[in-house]
């Protein structure tokens, strides 16, 4: 059966932590890893170090204000690189500013999530999230390893 | 620099004295003719120092050395003439007014010599007009630096204005996200706790969470309400024609739930076509509405929509038969963060007629309220007429069918 692979990208554990416990709430079996900043990410995407031996993830949530390497270079990068752009990649952040929407989506976002302010309604983001890409549509094949 | 200044000032201030002291660079080859002219321009009441020049290379070293009041030039020297001297300045980016003063030339070239900058044309047999045509001369090129300093600060202001745009668009930013980011920690993880721990905790601690839940998401709103006051005015506002019943339609839409549950009536006349900023109009009608239906008084919330023209602008009214206002407080009801009532009795957080006013405003009208409390209130704004003048204003009533 197929287990989807989903990686978060966030450097705020708090945000980690809710994600993660949101996504284990439903019997849907699937991997979640996560990285707290962008560079980490692209060495995760890439198999790069201490990575080496990850999988490749179905879906990326990713934050976009990041240390290091922030969310809009790690998007720009990932849609930039034929091995990595087919992964889709939503962008999951507190912002809610036009130019920030914008921007993502003209570096190649497969879509664009606020993170709401109230429990219940981030508890239906994330669901929505993980019902859209899992229950609902077609995946990129993967290559083998 | 602010020496330099002074200098300048002085120098002006001594040319208005008697005996106006002129320094004079003169472009010319006959020593008779610059005799004629210095004498001309001590008679004409110039305490005169003057330098001669023939060649280009005299000229650029002396307008170097010296500070100079004005250029006398001829136009036919042997070796060059008074245009190239004139092109010489220009290069230098030195102004110093220059007049030609010269024999008899076709009119087209003295035409032609003012058009390229020179400051005026004096023939050598009217020598009496130089002590003039320099004053002027003298004067246009203060008038020219005035003008300078003008753009300059004018320049400045804009470059201000920029940055502080700029700063507050950064602000905006900083708001909508590095304020978010603490509260949703606050509320969600609040909210969490009383998740797990339902049932576990006492009707104290539940209310506890409550108020805390309650305070992030009020700072929340607070934020967003901010965000949209600070946008009006700052962002890109773009004004076409708009039709005032369309955007009635949307607002009563977006208040399907409020009308339904408050059992609103709502009547409205033919509104007219007004030069505006939809989006921005919608918010006006939609907070005025909003208003209208939230601050009832025990009957059933009854509205009326109308516009009329008068003069050069056309008056919106929403009237109501709410609680009022007291006329004291009238004024009041438009500032930021003002409110008239509790939390409790009125949900808000008194920033939707802050709003409206700001975006009024911007439209070039006036909002203003009249109201007796406890007798409802009829809140009014302009919007300036465009033409051509919109059609018919036939005026209807039409009950607004509840869905």
């Amino acid at each position: 059966m197929f287990k989807p692979e989903i990686l978060l990208v966030d450097d705020n554990p708090a945000d980690l932590d809710l994600t993660s416990e949101v996504l284990a709430r439903n019997e849907r079996p699937k991997r979640v890893s996560s990285v707290m900043n962008g560079v980490e990410a692209l060495g995760f995407l890439r198999h790069e170090g201490k990575y080496a031996d990850t999988p490749d993830p179905d879906l990326i949530l990713l934050d976009l204000n990041l240390p290091r390497k922030d969310g809009r270079a790690v998007l720009a990068e990932v849609k930039a690189d034929p091995l990595l752009r087919r992964t889709p990649i939503v962008v999951f952040s507190t912002s809610q500013a036009e130019f920030d929407i914008m921007q993502s989506y003209n570096l190649g976002a497969n879509s664009y999530v606020t993170k709401p302010g109230d429990l219940p309604e981030f508890v239906q983001a994330v669901e929505s999230i993980e019902n859209f890409w899992f229950g609902c549509a077609r995946l990129p094949r993967k290559e083998e390893q | 620099m602010i020496a330099g200044e002074l200098i300048v000032e002085a120098e002006a201030q001594k040319l208005h004295a008697k005996g106006e002291k002129l320094s004079v660079l003169m472009v010319e080859d006959s020593v008779a003719d610059t005799e004629l002219i210095r004498s001309e321009l001590e008679h004409g009441g110039f305490d005169l120092s003057s330098e001669v020049v023939q060649t280009a290379e005299e000229f650029a070293r002396q307008v170097h050395s010296n500070s100079f009041h004005v250029v006398l030039a001829d136009f036919n020297l042997p070796q060059w003439n008074g245009m190239e001297a004139l092109e010489l300045l220009r290069r230098e980016g030195l102004d110093i007014p220059l007049i030609l003063v010269s024999g008899a030339l076709p009119d087209i070239t003295a035409v032609d010599c003012i058009k390229q900058g020179a400051a005026d044309y004096v023939l050598k047999d009217r020598l009496a007009r130089l002590p003039s045509a320099i004053r002027s001369a003298l004067q246009e090129k203060q008038l020219r630096e005035e003008r300078k300093r003008a753009e300059h600060e004018l320049a400045q202001k804009v470059e201000e204005l920029a940055r502080s745009n700029r700063e507050l668009e950064h602000f905006a930013y900083v708001a909508s996200h590095d304020l978010q980011e603490p509260l949703r920690m606050v509320a969600t993880y609040t909210q969490l706790l009383a998740e797990r721990y339902r049932g576990k905790l006492d009707a104290q601690a539940e209310k506890y969470i409550h108020y805390a839940v309650d305070g992030a998401k009020r700072m929340q709103t607070l934020i967003q309400d901010l965000l949209a006051f600070s946008r009006v005015g700052r962002q890109d506002t773009t004004f076409a024609p708009v039709d005032c019943n369309l955007i009635l339609h949307q607002a009563l839409e977006s208040l399907q739930l409020a009308i339904r549950e408050s059992g609103a009536v709502l009547t409205y006349a033919r509104l007219p076509e007004v030069m505006a900023n939809s989006s921005q109009l919608l918010q006006v009608f939609s907070n005025l509405l909003a208003n209208a239906i939230k601050f009832r008084g025990s009957d059933k919330p009854n509205i009326h929509i109308s516009a009329e023209r008068q003069a050069g602008e056309f008056a919106f009214s929403v009237r109501d038969n709410g609680i009022g206002i007291a006329s004291e407080n009238a004024q009041d009801v438009f500032v930021i963060f003002r409110r008239l009532h509790t939390r409790t009795e009125y949900p808000g957080n008194g920033i939707g007629l802050a709003i409206c006013r700001k975006i009024v405003e911007q439209h070039g009208g006036k909002i203003w309220v009249t109201s007796r409390e406890g007798r409802g209130s009829t809140f009014t704004f302009t919007l300036p007429v465009t033409e051509p003048v919109p059609a018919a204003q036939e005026k209807f009533k039409q009950e607004y069918v509840q869905a």
